[in-house]
């Protein structure tokens, strides 16, 4: 796997986790917030792999629910270990942010 | 909510797609149905891409926009997520099978011979075999019925994501063909199998009794955990 979608994935996965945290969300409309935010380069599908792997690690929990309009859908909310997962992804991306924001514009400056 | 009420909602889902989504949703389903992975999760996510998929139909999106150009690949990625069965339920599952195969034998084994000695006067009314010999065949053909189900598992595995989709009687011809190389397999153990143990006279037509108990059985195992349906 390359570089740029490691790098991507586990983004990805405290994106997703950070949305469901705000409102049980189910697929379609993760992977809509997601373009909102503008997050249009993942692709919509892509989310369904991280959806079952969050899932497995206990993450988030999906049920099946009626929906306003439209069929029934799977709704996911995060379980404790969820919101632990996303306490220290947010921690982790705070310390990554600042020196990687700062290394990478000192050395633009240069150029 | 349980994965057969969940495949029940697909089934009627389904239909809301365009001939050309629908063509390459139901190839991803029998593609991800045929793993060996938990059946509940597996339809969930099944059910899922269904209804995204559904939406993105209706803004004039394509499969490939929302999945990818590489369908089998995302398929796979999906596979790879999905948790396993539980052990418990595989090993129902595979005793439901066995017990509903011996159960079709028995049958017609039973009411087969009975009938033939009862209206035409031909083989006997007890059956006699050995021991040893008769247990060894039944897991033979036990054996030989596994490696069909597989057989035919990876054929219609094979038949999905085909650009150009083959003949239709091409595809029964090989269908045809495991079949009877199957069915002949079975039929040849019993004869080949050379005897040994202790021999055992039983009246044929309490095969027919065996069969039917063995039809309750799997019947309610069924019922109680909804295997099939």
């Amino acid at each position: 796997m390359s570089l740029r979608s490691q790098l991507l994935k586990g983004v990805l996965e405290g994106c997703i986790l950070s949305i469901i945290d705000q409102q049980p969300t189910y697929g379609y409309e993760l992977s809509v917030r997601l373009q909102e935010f503008g997050l249009s380069d993942v692709s919509e599908g892509s989310i369904y792999p991280i959806l079952l792997r969050l899932q497995k690690e206990n993450l988030i929990v999906g049920t099946m629910k009626k929906s306003e309009l439209g069929p029934k859908r799977k709704y996911y909310h995060l379980t404790d270990a969820g919101i632990e997962a996303l306490t220290e992804f947010k921690l982790q991306w705070e310390n990554i942010k600042i020196p990687v924001d700062h290394i990478i514009k000192q050395r633009g400056g240069y150029v | 909510m349980n994965s057969k009420d969940i495949v029940k909602l697909n089934n009627e889902l389904r239909e809301k797609l365009t001939a050309t989504n629908k063509e390459i949703y139901e190839d991803m389903l029998v593609y991800i149905r045929l793993n060996n992975k938990s059946e509940q999760h597996t339809e969930e996510v099944l059910y899922e891409i269904l209804e995204h998929l559904i939406q993105a139909q209706e803004e004039g999106k394509t499969a490939q926009e929302v999945f990818g150009n590489n369908l089998k690949a995302y398929c796979d990625d999906l596979i790879k997520e999905i948790p396993n069965e539980k052990k418990s339920l595989a090993f129902l599952f595979g005793s439901y099978i066995i017990i509903y195969f011996l159960a079709i034998l028995s049958t017609f084994k039973g009411i087969g011979e009975y009938a033939i000695y009862y209206f035409f006067d031909k083989g006997s009314n007890v059956f006699s075999f050995s021991l040893g010999s008769g247990i060894i065949v039944i897991i033979t053909d036990l054996i030989i019925l596994t490696v069909f189900i597989l057989l035919v598992l990876k054929w219609i595995k094979s038949t999905t994501f085909k650009i150009k989709k083959p003949k239709k009687w091409v595809e029964f011809l090989q269908i045809w063909l495991i079949s009877t190389i199957f069915i002949g397999l079975s039929v040849l153990v019993p004869i080949i199998m050379p005897s040994f143990g202790a021999e055992i006279s039983i009246p044929v037509i309490s095969f027919a009794v065996l069969g039917v108990i063995l039809f309750l059985i799997a019947y309610i195992l069924n019922k109680k955990f909804r295997l099939t349906k």
